[in-house]
């Protein structure tokens, strides 16, 4: 993954900013390496079209990538035999594809109604402010963590929830917030 | 077929089709957008709502395939109401600035608006704004206003399923939903400007039309695009003597809804012109121009007598005519009776250049290929032309003889000074010079002008009528735009004229007459009549987002609703 350090804020993953909807550019072309390519391989025989087989291989990108950018919407579509304009459609309906490089961790604070009752603002915001001053969607510069805020994970028992990466952390308090952090190596 | 009943008018529709065409086909104008009959259906603007009997709720009418049976009440208070509710929602966002918008006059958001709509607006909130996305190129000929996009998806189908490109897409969702394309890709398809004829606001518009003129002072007139041998349908768009734009006209057997931007933007071509006068040689003038050609302006009497003289002197072999596939077939025939028969010249013919491939997307056109229908010649009439007994040149015929240098004609009469892009290059125009005598017909001023002897002012495409052969065989009909300026005469009238003088023709024969006349001898033109509707096609549309309305029965408009039967509302 690579590192937001000199990405601009504007650019960074989270929300689009207003104007800029267009794929970023990652400066070079882009391909899976072989085992991926065999994951890739075995997907399609999983579904009845390739079209079908879109999503699991964006993830498959964004795994092996970091990412989605120009570069990877070409290469999927090429892959697929779809058009990059449509590609790029699928990946903006998602806010779980990243638009931008994001940070080792990607720390997704939930702010939806049960983590909301159980001060999540106050988490994410205690955690921004740990972190760096760090804004929605912003890298720290040593592109370790990006921050950003998510709609309802699905664990509102375990509220405020937090998923770093793919994995689900439960009850994110201002008082364990310094271990969480701390175990993200 | 299936019978179904629309606002209680029992109509017969095919049996797959949908509750939006069974109204249409009843001549109840149902509002949608949507809606297109060649793309697939996606029940996208919900703007077609309809009830219809057994069930429960509103329906989006283009969504519903036809049962036996059905009755479908598309002027019903439930139905109003819920079209009413997607117009106030379709406009919650859009901006309430037609006069700034150039697609108003003919944006089906207005026209719907204002026959179904609220008359007020209950909202004041500001509208949607896309920074960056709004007055964007989006490709060669496209530009993209994405506060006014009502997401119909219709530009998006087309270059999916017509163009079979792919360009566009949806991005973000909900209220940012946007139509744009993949960064590094643009909208840049054979045909892309059609993308922006379908879409039904202005969100979509060619560079090359936009805000050039309010449309609804421009004139439609019929007609048929000049660029290939296809001959797609065409309206010209035009008002004031200049032509302001090329729609397509709708001709399910030829262009469907469509036609390529290469034809389409050949639309600015037909403006200008340099002549307005015959010019002759003048021998006073001779000795002050360097090239030792001086030339005066004159009237027609001289030129066309000048002309008929030279023909009278010349051996006839050693005159050439040269025909068109640009001219019409009554054009060309006119000039094989006169320099055939009258003048006795075996050389008469014609030289059209090959293209580059055009393509129509037709799928059921006689002789489509691939699902598209194929020219390769670049220009509209090479089969009249042909049919009407001027021969395609060759290397061994008189054009080519003239151009080897082996022949040396005494007089060339060019009908048509465009009739090969060669005749802008100076080594083709040097060759044909080596004639004694040139007369040219000619629009604009070119190298070959530059040179003629006589040159006869014409009035092009725009100032003529008359008709092509286009690559299936179909004979076409394109008609008067405007009159040019007085002295300047059509092509046909100039041979009419000239064929007068050697006492063949009349001068007072119609376009019409010609083509009666050619009708009874040329095989492809066999038993047909200047009015006949397939010759005719079908009338220029009054918006190229609903060109397929010329082809429904009168309708009733929904704000006719008192005046239906009562059976209607009701029951
Ligand atoms: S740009 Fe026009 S055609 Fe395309 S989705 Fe928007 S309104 Fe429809
Ligand atoms: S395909 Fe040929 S006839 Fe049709 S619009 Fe293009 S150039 Fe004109
Ligand atoms: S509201 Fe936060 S996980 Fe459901
Ligand atoms: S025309 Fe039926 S939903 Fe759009």
């Amino acid at each position: 993954m690579s590192g937001g350090a000199g990405t601009p804020v504007s650019e960074q993953a989270g929300l689009p900013r207003e104007g800029e909807h267009g794929a970023l550019s990652a400066g070079k072309a882009v391909s899976f390496s072989p085992k991926a390519l065999a994951r890739f391989e075995k997907l399609l025989t999983r579904y009845p079209t390739k079209q079908a087989a879109l999503l699991p291989t964006l993830w498959i990108a964004q795994e092996e990538l970091g990412w989605i950018s120009r570069e990877a919407v070409d290469y999927v579509a090429s892959l697929l035999g779809l058009s990059p304009a449509f590609v790029w459609g699928v990946t903006t309906f998602y806010t779980m594809y990243n638009r931008a490089p994001v940070g080792k961790h990607l720390i997704q604070f939930c702010t939806s109604i049960s983590c909301h009752l159980a001060g999540a603002e106050e988490v994410f915001a205690e955690c921004r402010k740990r972190l760096g001053d760090l804004k929605p969607g912003e890298t720290t510069a040593d592109g370790r963590f990006t921050v950003i805020e998510v709609e309802c994970l699905a664990q509102c028992d375990k509220a405020p929830a937090v998923m770093v990466n793919d994995d689900d952390c439960a009850i994110i308090t201002k008082e364990n917030l310094e271990q969480f952090l701390g175990g993200l190596k | 077929m299936v019978k179904v009943t629309v606002d209680g008018t029992a109509v017969e529709v095919p049996d797959n089709a949908n509750a939006l065409e069974a109204c249409r086909a009843a001549g109840v104008d149902v509002p949608h957008f949507c809606y297109h009959p060649r793309f697939s259906i996606v029940g996208q603007c919900r703007m077609c709502m309809v009830e219809i009997d057994g069930a429960p709720k509103v329906q989006a009418s283009c969504t519903v395939p036809v049962r036996g049976g059905m009755v479908i009440r598309a002027s019903s208070e439930k139905a109003l109401a819920a079209r009413n509710a997607t117009m106030e929602f379709l406009l919650i966002n859009h901006p309430l600035d037609c006069p700034i918008c150039d697609q108003a006059g003919e944006c089906q958001l207005q026209d719907n608006a204002v026959a179904g709509g609220l008359p007020v607006s209950r909202t004041s909130e500001p509208r949607r704004q896309f920074p960056g996305y709004d007055r964007t190129d989006i490709g060669p000929h496209v530009i993209a206003d994405m506060t006014r996009c009502i997401q119909c998806t219709r530009c998006i189908r087309f270059c999916n399923e017509i163009a079979g490109t792919g360009e566009l897409t949806f991005i973000e969702r909900g209220g940012h939903t946007m139509v744009w394309t993949h960064e590094g890709h643009q909208l840049d398809n054979e045909w892309s400007a059609c993308a922006a004829d379908v879409c039904p606001v202005g969100a979509l518009t060619t560079k090359e039309f936009r805000f050039r003129k309010r449309v609804w002072w421009l004139k439609k007139t019929a007609s048929v695009c000049p660029g290939c041998e296809i001959g797609c349908n065409i309206s010209i768009e035009h008002r004031e003597q200049v032509v302001h734009r090329f729609l397509p006209r709708v001709n399910l057997g030829v262009n469907d809804f469509w036609m390529c931007d290469h034809g389409r933007f050949l639309a600015e071509s037909l403006n200008g012109r340099d002549f307005l006068k015959p010019v002759v040689p003048d021998d006073f003038l001779k000795a002050s121009e360097p090239d030792g050609r001086g030339r005066r302006e004159t009237n027609w009497g001289e030129a066309l007598g000048l002309v008929h003289e030279k023909l009278t002197a010349a051996k006839p072999a050693a005159v050439l005519a040269i025909g068109s596939a640009n001219l019409s077939t009554e054009e060309n025939w006119l000039l094989a009776e006169l320099f055939g028969k009258t003048v006795g010249t075996p050389n008469v013919e014609f030289d059209a250049d090959q293209g580059p491939l055009r393509r129509i997307r037709n799928p059921k056109a006689i002789g489509a290929d691939g699902g598209f229908l194929k020219g390769t010649v670049a220009a509209p009439n090479a089969r009249g032309a042909e049919a009407a007994g001027v021969r395609k040149a060759s290397g061994e015929s008189a054009l080519g003889r003239l151009l080897t240098g082996s022949l040396v004609p005494d007089v060339l009469y060019v009908a048509d000074a465009a009739f090969s892009a060669r005749t802008a290059d100076p080594a083709f125009v040097a060759k044909l010079r080596k004639a004694k005598f040139l007369v040219v017909h000619a629009r604009t001023r070119s190298a070959l002008t530059d040179v003629a002897d006589v040159v006869l002012p014409v009035s092009g495409l725009t100032g003529k009528d008359g008709s092509f052969l286009n690559v299936q065989g179909r004979v076409q009909r394109f008609d008067v735009a405007f009159v040019p300026p007085p002295i300047v005469k059509t092509d046909l009238e100039v041979l009419l004229h000239l064929g007068q003088r050697f006492g063949v023709f009349e001068t007072r024969w119609t376009t019409a007459d010609v083509f009666g006349k050619l009708a009874a001898t040329v095989p492809a033109y066999g038993g047909l009549a200047w009015d006949a509707p397939a010759v005719v096609g079908l009338p220029p549309s009054v918006s190229p987002a609903a060109s397929y309305d010329v082809l429904r029965p009168p309708r009733t408009s929904v704000d006719d609703t008192d005046k239906l039967p009562a059976a209607a509302g009701k029951a």
